[in-house]
């Protein structure tokens, strides 16, 4: 990363969990050619919890879904830890997700015939693995859900429902979370909720967090914000405020 | 508003792909039987036309008319000099007559062909017969055969075919050619021969000219020629043009294609329905899906009658353009079936395929009224989405979701309770045809019940399976979850296929509880190995025209006329017996000796090691001088067992007495010839030798062993003195005997004797459980096809439900769950359903066969076939796997970025 750095919080100075290399993602659209992403160069680090901003069509999303391997870019490299994700067959990446990566999206997080308690559980169901119980309570207890673990989704409010989706990416403590938008259909006190535990989940429990958002008040939470603008990484800020995020955006935007 | 449905649906097309294949399957079935059947008849017309045209006029003797409480006259044949004065009329350029009687023919083993001797005919030159192969015979030394005939002896032209004279001398002829009679009922039943008019005078007994074919003189035209003919020979004769003749003959053809095409259609109208269920079900979800597209269009002012419109609309293209595709592959099929199936029939199709207008118009019809029809109620329900709708995000199948409330769980059981009631009726009642329309009604009520239930029957059984499916891994346990997610949904899916499983597992149950009784019957009431019986004298009895009708009717023709044959020889002997003996007094024919087995086969049999009891039936009539008693006739058949030991060699199930009471001076009667008697009442037969006065040792159930009265020999000898020989034959084999050895004796027992009938009662069950299995796997292919279109209905299903479950899918597969899994999720969610559907059908076949059964038969034997269900079972699991292949891969397909980003 080119950009200076002026303060140095130990998350961003540890080892880098992901990296991203020359990623770029073109789509074909009827003989003109979309540059999704251009050539992007990005790293995070064990322990950071790190926003992805920009203004809408930047290719944030995009980028977000060729880290966590659920698309395929067109060239550039991505590895997790030493594993090189990038050329993988879709059944190696799927054990990938299922084994060491963490998802949260904006809606549609839980399965709706499942009871909150087994959509935590799913992905560990999923990959047979046996689930760390005192993990379980401890986060169980965070995210203040125990009195509804056998709930169905449709009787938990909007904020509840997050709180599962975040429970359930931290319960295995994969390598990274991925979350995509997470407060984006929330009102502002759930939102800071959900944030909030984001932010000690990094902190605490050294959990790496890759969030898409661009809403500047959620970025504030973040350890650190990279900003893109078509397809390219352009700007950088850490321990970032709203304000300054915002004024970042509204340069971007201009 | 046209224009946008039509747009939807250009739109939505792929959604309608399994509805459309199960419409055309439909329509296919029911224009290719159209096609079938008309191409059928057209042959069979212009086969029996082609004959009948040949020539210009056909007198056949007049029937005399019945006169009340007389037997029934025969028809007098022409003789010679009828014919020499039909040969004289100016009007005349040819006749021959065609001389028939009855003649044994022995098949390549030296044994008689048929239960009775062929028909020997002769044909003239002037005849609406010719040869389909060879050449009609022209020496003496010549014969040719009915193709039927020739086809169930193996014989060929050019082979030496052997016959018995008169005095049982065998005669040698050169099979010179193979002659089509067509459908003609007179020859279609036990094959016939032609001779020359020679022979046929020396061997067959002909009475005469049973048919007189005219060649009309030049210039003379054929109803000119009729009309001398009929003046000629007067009441005696009945004339006919030659076309005149054709017509009625295809006339009666014409009836028996008809019975086909029913019997088909009835199979149609079954996959008709089911595919109705499953259109029903399709567009059920399609119109909740679409409930904010619905809403969207409420909100920009379209009326509740123009949404409604517009779902009928589209429903009226969908099943319009199905239809279309199904009597295009109707047709096909129709052509195939002619071709393939026809000479099944007996006629080879010869006429060009019919695709007449009720072929393509019934199909397009049902078709497209079907389909508008089954979407009616989802269109209803498409006016009730409030535009309000559009704004909710929460936009899925909202409106299937309705509770299965208690009122419906109330009207459920009352129905099954209702059906219950009914089948306990059948069995208060005993057997009675009309017990069958009960069951019949029960299974439908049931039936409703099991839709009325349906949801709460999921979910119920899927409670109970899932317990353990849950342990098994993810993917069955989201499939658990999945399938009861919709329970209305999967209900109106599963029970689609619980149409065909139910009647094809019923229909399974009977008729393996009818071989089973039927076996267990002969089993416990005849316990032989072989019987031997005489062959009909056909010229005394009037013959059953039983043709093969249909597949299904001429199986279970074939069923009921084995039936007849297990037992036949018992009551058919004696109806034989009694004509024979009677014939024999009145007409002084030398019959006697024919009806019956030479003393000398039953005393070489004793002889044999291998068999351990020979017992003969010895049947004749009497009147009864008691009112009331024997039957509406008040004729009493009178049989005995000669040399058996009654109750040990022969059983019966008794309403009163035991049957080993039967001993000189005492009678066992079968229930229904004893009009009210009892046990201890005196029965008195008149015979030529006096009153015999008999006190009834029993009452016999009826349809059993015994009909009407049996009496000991001493009792039997009295009333009849002349009747010395036996009419049947039984014979048991002895204790761990070769069985190839006692066929070996029982064969060379009748060697000299070819005309008489060995039946072995293994080969008989053989033969029948063959002919059931025949019949089943008929009817079985034929539900088949409902089975499909239920298939075809539950991956429908399955295919909207995972469309509507794209977002969730993509979030199983973001969180780990490999394509695999998925797929394997899906595929056990419809198997899940495929095997409720079917376990359900299985259970109301079972109990309605079995109420069935038991209304019709008396003392039924239940047999639920073990094999069968088995296989349905297995077919079941197998079309659940096939019903989510589709869906399973665009599940699997679907990038998951895209179905994330997709709102």
């Amino acid at each position: 990363m080119s950009t200076p750095t002026t303060q140095s919080p130990s998350p961003v100075q540890a080892p880098p969990v992901v990296v991203a290399r020359g990623l770029t993602k073109t789509y074909d659209t009827g003989g003109s050619q979309v540059h999704a992403l251009a050539g992007v160069d990005v790293e995070f680090h064990r322990g950071a919890f790190t926003a992805i901003m920009g203004p809408s069509g930047s290719g944030k999303s995009t980028l977000m879904h060729c880290l966590a391997g659920l698309d395929v870019p067109t060239s550039g490299t991505v590895h997790l830890g030493r594993t090189q994700i990038t050329g993988m067959r879709d059944g190696e990446l799927t054990l990938l997700r299922r084994d060491r990566i963490g998802f949260i999206f904006q809606s549609f997080n839980l399965l709706p015939m499942l009871t909150a308690e087994q959509n935590i559980l799913l992905p560990s169901q999923i990959a047979k693995r046996k689930v760390d119980q005192a993990r379980f309570d401890h986060i169980i207890d965070v995210v203040g859900l125990r009195q509804r673990l056998d709930h169905l989704p449709a009787k938990l409010s909007g904020g509840q429902q997050q709180r599962v989706a975040v429970a359930r990416a931290l319960l295995n403590a994969p390598e990274v979370v991925y979350a995509d938008e997470p407060t984006g259909n929330l009102d502002s006190r759930s939102g800071a909720e959900v944030l909030a535990f984001l932010q000690n989940s990094a902190r605490e429990l050294q959990q790496t967090i890759v969030m898409v958002t661009h809403d500047p008040v959620a970025a504030s939470y973040a350890d650190r914000v990279v900003f893109l603008r078509d397809g390219s990484l352009v700007d950088e800020v850490l321990s970032p405020t709203a304000e300054v995020v915002s004024d970042h955006l509204l340069k971007l935007e201009a | 508003m046209l224009r946008t449905t039509l747009a939807g649906l250009r739109l939505h097309k792929s959604r309608y792909v399994t509805t459309v294949l199960a419409i055309l399957l439909g329509v296919m079935f029911i224009s290719g039987t159209m096609v079938f059947a008309d191409t059928l008849k057209a042959s069979y017309e212009e086969s029996v036309m082609g004959s009948a045209t040949g020539v210009d006029a056909i007198a056949t003797p007049a029937e005399p008319e019945y006169v009340e409480g007389e037997d029934p006259a025969e028809a007098v044949a022409f003789d010679e000099e009828q014919l020499e004065r039909v040969r004289d009329l100016p009007e005349v350029a040819s006749a021959d007559g065609m001389l028939e009687g009855r003649a044994v023919l022995l098949d390549a083993e030296g044994r008689a062909v048929g239960f009775m001797p062929p028909a020997a005919v002769s044909l003239g030159d002037a005849s609406r017969f010719s040869a389909k192969e060879g050449r009609l015979p022209e020496a003496d030394d010549e014969i040719a055969l009915a193709t039927s005939t020739a086809s169930s002896t193996g014989f060929e032209v050019g082979d030496t075919v052997t016959m018995l004279d008169a005095d049982q001398e065998k005669r040698d002829f050169t099979l010179t050619g193979l002659v089509n009679f067509g459908v003609d009922p007179n020859f279609s039943m036990a094959g016939a021969t032609v001779l020359t008019e020679n022979v046929v005078r020396e061997i067959a007994a002909p009475q005469g000219y049973s048919e007189i074919d005219v060649v009309a003189a030049e210039g003379t035209d054929d109803e000119t020629v009729a009309k001398a003919v009929e003046e000629e020979l007067g009441a005696t004769a009945e004339v006919a043009t030659g076309t005149e003749f054709g017509e009625e003959l295809a006339e009666g053809v014409g009836a028996q294609t008809e019975v086909l095409r029913i019997a088909l259609l009835l199979f149609g109208v079954i996959a008709m329905f089911v595919a109705a269920i499953v259109i029903y079900n399709t567009f059920a979800i399609l119109i909740a899906q679409r409930q904010r597209e619905l809403a969207l269009l409420r909100c920009v002012g379209a009326k509740r009658g123009q949404v409604f419109r517009s779902v009928l609309t589209e429903s009226f293209v969908v099943g319009m353009v199905s239809s279309i595709l199904g009597v295009l592959a109707g047709i096909g099929i129709g052509m195939a079936g002619a071709r393939f199936a026809g000479p099944l029939m007996g006629t080879d199709v010869t006429a060009s395929v019919v695709i007449g207008p009720g072929a393509v118009l019934s199909g397009l019809l049902l078709g497209t009224l079907m389909t508008v029809f089954s979407a009616l109620v989802p269109a209803m329900r498409a006016t009730r989405v409030a535009p309000l709708a559009a704004l909710r995000t929460s936009a899925t199948a909202s409106g299937l979701e309705k509770g299965t409330g208690w009122v419906r769980v109330v009207f459920g059981l009352l129905l099954f309770a209702v059906s219950a009631g009914l089948i306990g009726l059948t069995r208060m009642t005993g057997p009675d045809p009309a017990g069958l329309f009960i069951v019949t009604g029960a299974a439908l009520i049931a039936f409703v019940g099991v839709v009325v239930l349906g949801p709460l029957l999921v979910r119920g059984i899927v409670r109970l399976v899932g317990v353990p499916l849950r342990r098994v891994g993810v993917p069955s346990m989201l499939a658990v979850d999945n399938s009861v997610r919709n329970p209305r949904r999967a209900a109106t899916a599963m029970i689609a296929l619980t149409v065909g499983a139910t009647l094809i597992t019923g229909y399974s149950v009977v008729s393996a509880s009818l071989e089973s009784t039927l076996t267990k019957t002969l089993d416990e009431q005849f316990p032989v190995d072989y019987q031997i019986s005489p062959q009909f004298n056909p010229d005394e009895l009037t013959v059953g025209q039983e043709e093969t009708e249909t597949t299904e009717e001429g199986a279970e023709e074939g069923v009921v006329g084995t039936e007849e044959g297990l037992e036949g020889p018992v009551e058919g002997t004696e109806e034989g017996a009694v004509e024979g003996t009677e014939g024999a007094v009145e007409d002084e024919e030398p019959l006697a000796e024919l009806a019956t087995i030479p003393s000398r086969v039953r005393e070489d049999l004793e002889k044999e090691s291998t068999v351990s009891k020979v017992f003969g039936l010895r049947s004749d009539s009497a009147e009864v001088a008691e009112e009331g008693v024997g039957g509406p006739l008040e004729s009493m058949p009178v049989s005995t067992y000669v040399g058996a030991d009654m109750g040990t060699d022969l059983t019966a199930d008794m309403v009163e007495g035991e049957l080993s009471d039967l001993e000189p001076g005492r009678v066992v009667l079968s229930e229904g010839y004893a009009g009210g008697m009892g046990v201890g009442d005196t029965l008195t037969l008149v015979t030529p030798e006096g009153d015999l006065e008999l006190e009834i040792a029993a009452i016999a159930e009826d349809m059993q062993s015994l009909f009407g009265a049996t009496v000991s020999e001493e009792d039997f000898v009295r009333a009849f003195p002349e009747r010395t020989q036996d009419d049947t034959l039984m014979i048991r084999g002895a204790e761990g005997a070769d069985s190839a050895e006692l066929r070996e004796a029982v064969y060379s027992a009748v060697d000299d004797h070819p005309t008489l009938q060995v039946d072995s009662v293994a080969e008989m069950k053989n033969q029948f459980s063959q002919m059931m299995d025949i019949a089943f796997y008929t009817i079985a292919a034929m539900l088949g096809l409902a089975i499909i279109i239920a298939v075809f209905g539950i991956s429908n299903t399955m295919a909207l439900s995972v469309l509507e479950r794209t977002r969730e899918s993509a979030l199983l597969r973001a969180l780990g769950l490999a394509r695999g899994q998925l797929r394997r999720m899906l595929s056990i969610e419809a198997v899940l359903l495929c095997l409720i559907g079917a376990g359900i059908g299985i259970a109301l076949g079972v109990v309605f066969g079995w109420a069935a059964a038991a209304a019709v038969l008396p003392n039924m034997v239940f047999a639920a076939p073990a094999g069968q269900i088995a296989v349905f079972i297995a077919v079941s699991v197998l079309a659940g796997l096939l019903a989510a292949v589709l869906p399973a891969r665009r599940a699997a397909g679907t990038s998951i970025t895209g179905a994330l980003a997709s709102e």
